[in-house]
């Protein structure tokens, strides 16, 4: 199944289920979204349930809200979390708020979808990751979806869940085919051991998923040691359950993140594995992200910017050699 | 006031400890920090310091005594536990008081545990501070935070190691479990448990278990050694592997031979064949693709065991070169080094077991070789040999017709 299929397939369902949800944003009617995430859905329910907007963030997440608070189960896309700046006011100060603000007296089950990360040469303005802003706000789920078996249950979990989801996918992942597995009990914020492993815990999300998956054969051949993959899905809240049981068993951690290493998400989660596990650790955490410069348009120096599976195999294995491994 | 000093819990089995030294007496003044007491878990031998300064009031066991954890050990009288103990007993039962969590912080961790008002959650909290406080006072030295626990754990003093350099800098987790089991096995022992992959564990560890010892258990379980692959072998092991999904077949023939005193039978068998070659082109050839890559020179790889070991030296030109030089290339070569040009560029190959005795076997043919002779003992002139080609490049009349004119020439006489 391709991803964006998923996430097309979750949409369609609980709009189908519940005729409260409705979805908005730029493109996302006759055009069929801007990543044909929404393709279908506007000859399906008409212009009423699938919202074409103005280019205008601010305005899409404020119609939300009230949409939200009026009663209805929207879902707003933003073409990229570059974009979703503009509607900063309404997602922090509004959605993850209200329900506080009122006592607990509203809710706002509301949805905003928006794709992420370095794609292909789209250049500095069009290839950030902001999950670590997101993942800050208290008010705020945050789930980040790498692969079309969670963009279908965590898609439809989000829309369902009766707070403010920021939902994250990656610009390069919606054409890809992937396998679907089929869940019989799903629980959106756990993290998903993707890969058993003994002497090695790398946390990962989104894209950089694939980049791990791809040099972990190489690394466990030239340190002669077993990983373990994870992949977060949710980042807020974050699932230290999981994280503690691998890391109590491997005692040692890398994370992998596309986001720029300074403030960002992985600066979080080492930092919450530092304090909680310091006692297992057998060797300094090691963070593997995004150079701290914004991402370049030129090809080259975009994945100079970027993680890539060589970038992971040499920085591990030097690290390996510096403790102890 | 009384400070009471009690059985450290050092590990998560434990539940009583030994007694081993006082090294303070009754009446005698000590500090926070200062070691009074040696007590031994089911583990290791571990120090036991005071939290507070005072007067060391009563020493409740002896040495030798065993008590169950967290019991009193020892009386201390302080001044400064006077204020706390005022403080307290004012409290009694404010389970939810936000000020019961902090105030308890100041509180030293032994008295915490043992002051009757204290509710349950609280105290889980001081005995997680009280292990961790304990971690960070009791190891010194460069070490992984995992690796310092476990020297806790096991009463290994990292910092005076590395002061002897028996521990690398920092240390982690093995280093310390390697050190450990230093405790309880030979080095020899400890040898052999790494060659024999064997789990430390199956030995009791309550005596010093030598390298016998060991052997004995490898022997009655019939445990295997696991030798890895050098890169020799595993070059054989590839080049093998390479020949065998060839298309071969064999071809037998028993030679009357005519060789010349003094010269190495080697040498003798590799100048009558290469000179035979020149007649037979596609013993010179090389497949490639869908063509044959026929060269003039007659060049042989000649199969050469060197310690575990084995290479296809190639003797070339051999048309151009008289038997003298190849008996001086064949008696060097046992001796040097090859460079990557020694071993290449050879169309046939030549093995030979004869010294050995064998009658007669077969070989695999090398790299990209037309085919192979396997020459046996040679007996009263008189040699077996078996020959694989590559029915890719020669087909059993081209064979044929090679193998009988070597006969022909073997029978022959030749000049050195």
């Amino acid at each position: 199944m391709l991803y964006r299929e998923a996430l097309n397939r979750a949409i369609d369902e609980m709009m189908e289920a519940d005729e409260s949800v409705v979805i908005l944003g730029e493109d996302v009617g006759r055009y069929g979204g801007s990543y044909r995430v929404s393709e279908g859905l506007f000859a399906k329910y008409g212009a009423k349930r699938v919202i074409d907007t103005p280019i205008a963030e601010l305005s899409i997440v404020g119609n939300a809200i009230g949409m939200a608070i009026a009663g209805l189960r929207p879902i707003a896309e933003i073409m990229t979390v570059n974009f979703s700046l503009l509607a900063m006011d309404q997602i922090v100060n509004h959605a993850a708020k209200f329900r506080y603000m009122s006592g607990g007296k509203m809710t706002i089950p509301l949805t905003i979808r928006m794709p992420g990360g370095v794609s292909r040469q789209l250049a500095a303005q069009h290839s950030e990751s902001y999950e670590t802003l997101y993942s800050a706000i208290p008010g705020l789920i945050v789930l980040a979806a790498s692969n079309a078996t969670y963009a279908y249950y965590g898609l439809k979990a989000a829309i369902a869940m009766n707070d403010p989801v920021i939902f994250l996918e990656h610009e390069l992942l919606y054409p890809q085919e992937m396998e679907f597995k089929e869940q019989k009990a799903f629980d959106p914020f756990k993290a998903e051991v993707v890969k058993e492993g003994k002497d090695l815990t790398i946390l990962t999300y989104l894209k950089m998923r694939y980049d791990v998956l791809e040099a972990v054969p190489t690394i466990e051949k030239e340190l002669g040691i077993s990983i373990e993959v994870i992949d977060l899905n949710s980042l807020r809240p974050l699932d230290m359950q999981t994280i503690a049981a691998s890391v109590q068993k491997t005692k040692r951690v890398v994370m992998v993140e596309e986001d720029h290493k300074t403030g960002g998400y992985g600066a979080e989660v080492i930092a919450r594995i530092t304090e909680e596990l310091f006692y297992t650790l057998d060797a300094p955490p090691l963070r593997i992200a995004g150079e701290d410069v914004p991402i370049a348009y030129n090809r080259k120096l975009e994945l100079a910017s970027i993680p890539t599976p060589e970038k992971i195999v040499s920085r591990i294995i030097a690290w390996g050699a510096k403790h102890g491994i | 006031m009384e400070y009471k000093i009690t059985m450290p819990v050092l590990s998560d089995t434990m539940e009583k400890g030994k007694l081993i030294k006082w090294h303070v007496n009754e009446g005698q003044q000590v500090k926070k920090g200062d070691v009074i007491a040696e007590v031994e878990s089911d583990k290791a031998i571990m120090e036991v310091q005071t939290f507070k300064d005072g007067v060391v009031k009563k020493l409740l066991v002896k040495e030798g005594d065993e008590v169950p954890v967290k019991s009193p050990i020892a009386i201390i009288e302080t001044a400064t536990a006077q204020a706390h103990a005022q403080q307290t007993p004012s409290q009694p039962k404010e389970e939810s008081h936000p000020q019961s969590s902090t105030s308890s912080q100041t509180l030293p961790p032994e008295l915490a545990a043992i002051l009757p008002t204290k509710t349950k959650e609280l105290k889980t909290q001081e005995q997680k501070e009280t292990k961790a406080s304990a971690v960070v006072k009791a190891v010194k030295g460069a070490a992984s935070p995992a690796a310092r626990v476990e020297a806790q754990k096991l009463g290994i003093d990292i910092e005076k190691l590395q002061a002897e350099q028996k521990l690398p800098k920092p240390a982690h987790l093995k280093d310390i479990k390697l050190e450990a089991l230093k405790r309880y096995f030979t080095p020899k022992a400890l040898e052999l448990l790494q060659e024999y992959a064997l789990d430390p564990s199956v030995f009791a560890h309550d005596h010093k278990i030598d390298a016998d010892e060991v052997q004995a258990y490898i022997k009655s379980h019939n445990i295997p050694k696991t030798i890895p692959l050098s890169t020799n072998r595993l070059a054989v092991k590839s080049n093998v592997e390479t020949a065998a999904k060839k298309p071969i077949y064999h071809v037998y023939e028993t030679f009357t031979l005519n060789p010349p005193e003094d010269v190495k039978i080697t040498a003798y068998l590799l100048k009558v064949i290469g000179d035979t070659m020149q007649n037979h082109p596609l013993t010179r050839a090389v497949l490639e693709d869908e063509s044959y890559k026929i060269y003039p020179a007659s060049n042989i790889s000649v199969a050469v065991a060197k310690g575990d070991a084995l290479y296809m030296v190639v003797c070339k030109n051999i048309e151009s070169k008289n038997l003298k030089e190849i008996d001086t290339w064949v008696k060097e070569i046992k001796q040097r080094d090859y460079s990557p040009d020694d071993l290449q560029g050879s169309t046939f190959g030549l093995s030979n077991l004869g010294m050995f005795g064998i009658r007669a076997f077969d070989a695999m043919i090398n790299k990209k070789d037309s085919g192979i002779a396997a020459f046996g003992k040679v007996d009263k002139n008189r040699v077996e040999a078996v020959f694989t080609f590559d029915h890719r490049i020669l087909n059993g009349v081209d064979a044929a017709k090679f193998v009988s004119e070597l006969k022909n020439n073997f029978a022959k006489g030749i000049d050195v």
